[in-house]
């Protein structure tokens, strides 16, 4: 239980990015594609914070009582950086996520449906 | 040593400029972008002498590195920024016609990001920051390939970003991954210490990197996007695609192979890739009888093949002719999708032969043509020639058996 418990967000990162990779090879509907998207995006999310993690320290958020001593402050957050390259990366993915889906609608007036197959306008 | 900054935030400035000016001047935010193109342009070259002479490094914060972001305005990195500015600026001259629909503050406005992220990405010397401009570029031709919003701009649109989206979804993982081994995002820290990590997870990294590079740059089984994309945009769009975005991407992948990883069998790798590459879109683009600009796009995958095997010759020589070959094929390949446009527009049609005898009515359109298509397919006064000559110059003086095989396929490919 504990050897699982050090590669529980390892695991959890795996099986979004999985299942993400699933959805935007196999699904047929526009809309599931992006949201395989989405769990594409969450996926890559944890495991960058999984990798920036140190077991039993806080979230590094400057408090009162880590600025009593600045060793013993930095010595009881994770590192901040991941979060910091988290933070930007949610920001692009919803922006991508939005325009995707924006896309979806102009796609969907030209074609009348959904179905990946169907729109096939361009040749190969 | 404000001024290798300004080569980015220009373009952003002026990208954000653009729409509140609309508000008060209206249809004059047409001139915004060649203005500040022809700035950035001015800027860069200012800078070539200062960044031949010793890299520019700027860090921003000021946080001395590694720990801050830096941007690195080495000797290729301010050329590519020069040859973006230039590229960028011929095409959003021609922008000013040709785009006629109003309001055109959105088109203008998602140029100059394009640009914007092409010129952070040559100029970035922070890994993090090679990921955000480069979404800045995707993102940016995400939407431009959709501007007209017809059937076929949003479909090859949708598909673009679909497969750029995992493409840059790969980049981050490799991000992550070289995080986790070195704990540091500075690409020349990195580098330096590279030597003390022998990981498989380095080579996950390194391939990870250049499959994600490689959907915006089109080598060759990432490719799918491209023909629809740079074929379905409004002409203006795919000069600047094919000129610029597509270098982006393998200018990326050089970077991230040439600077991060000092893996042997990573260029072999790439040489194969990029021959596999060059033979599938050059003779691809024999085989399109209809459409010219899908034609055009297959030719630009055939380069980038060529750029790439140049690159993973690993020589000096080779990344000489790689570069090279970069300038060489921008202007020409920017150039024929112009001249393509405006002859698009005078016939009313992308069939190849709706443009027969064209050449007779509009005689500049044809020699600018014909002065494209001779630098693109290497015959001895132009350009081209010389950047072909010199990545076949570079593959046999490697003097190994496997480079000269491939450099006959390249010659064998390149004649079509």
């Amino acid at each position: 239980m504990d050897a699982l418990n050090h590669v529980m967000y390892y695991v959890g990162a795996s099986a979004l990015l999985l299942v993400g990779f699933y959805m935007v090879l196999v699904k047929t509907n526009l809309i599931k594609i992006m949201l395989g998207i989405s769990f594409l995006d969450t996926g890559t999310h944890v495991l960058l914070v999984a990798i920036g993690y140190v077991r039993g320290r806080t979230a590094p958020i400057l408090s009162e009582s880590l600025r009593r001593s600045v060793e013993v402050g930095v010595a009881k957050v994770v590192d901040p950086v991941p979060q910091a390259l988290v933070l930007t990366a949610i920001v692009i993915g919803v922006g991508v996520l939005a325009l995707g889906l924006s896309i979806v609608v102009q796609v969907y007036r030209h074609y009348g449906t959904l179905d990946s197959r169907a729109v096939r306008g361009l040749k190969w | 040593m404000v001024a290798a900054p300004l080569l980015i935030a220009a373009p952003l400035a002026a990208a954000f400029a653009v729409p509140l000016l609309r508000l008060v001047a209206g249809r004059v935010v047409r001139f915004v972008p060649p203005l500040a193109l022809l700035a950035n342009l001015v800027l860069g070259c200012t800078l070539i002498p200062q960044a031949l002479r010793e890299p520019i490094v700027v860090s921003i914060g000021g946080w001395r590195p590694p720990f801050c972001i830096n941007l690195v305005a080495g000797p290729v990195g301010v050329l590519l920024a020069v040859l973006i500015a230039l590229v960028g600026f011929l095409v959003s001259v021609y922008a000013v016609a040709y785009i006629r629909k109003e309001p055109s503050d959105r088109y203008h406005m998602l140029f100059l990001l394009l640009l914007t992220g092409a010129t952070g990405t040559v100029l970035t010397g922070d890994i993090f920051n090679l990921f955000v401009f480069f979404e800045i570029l995707c993102i940016a031709s995400y939407v431009l390939t959709a501007y007209d919003r017809d059937r076929a701009g949003t479909e090859a649109g949708f598909k673009y970003l679909v497969q750029g989206t995992v493409g840059s979804t790969l980049i981050l993982i490799a991000i992550a991954l070289v995080y986790g081994l070195f704990g540091t995002l500075n690409m020349a820290d990195i580098a330096g210490r590279i030597s003390t990590v022998d990981s498989p997870a380095l080579f996950v990294a390194a391939a990870l990197f250049v499959a994600g590079f490689g959907v915006e740059a089109a080598i060759f089984p990432l490719n799918a996007w491209l023909p629809d994309a740079h074929s379905s945009a409004p002409s203006s769009i795919s000069a600047i695609l094919s000129g610029i975005a597509i270098k982006a991407g393998v200018y990326a992948i050089a970077r991230t192979t040439y600077t991060l990883f000092n893996a042997p069998g990573l260029f072999g790798l790439l040489a194969v890739v990029g021959v596999l590459t060059l033979v599938v879109g050059e003779v691809s683009a024999y085989r399109q009888r209809e459409d010219v600009k899908r034609m055009l796009a297959y030719s630009s995958i055939g380069h980038i093949g060529l750029i790439v095997f140049a690159f993973g010759l690993a020589t000096s020589a080779g990344l000489f002719g790689a570069f090279f070959q970069v300038v060489s094929h921008a202007l020409a390949k920017a150039l024929l999708f112009l001249a393509v446009g405006y002859m698009i527009v005078k016939a009313g049609s992308k069939r190849l032969s709706s443009l027969a005898g064209l050449g007779r009515d509009m005689p500049v359109m044809g020699v600018a043509f014909a002065v494209a298509v001779f630098s693109l397919i290497g015959l001895p006064p132009f350009a081209g020639f010389m950047s072909k000559l010199s990545i076949v110059y570079a593959a046999v003086a490697t003097e190994r058996g496997v480079m000269i095989a491939l450099v006959a396929i390249v010659l064998a490919a390149t004649v079509v």
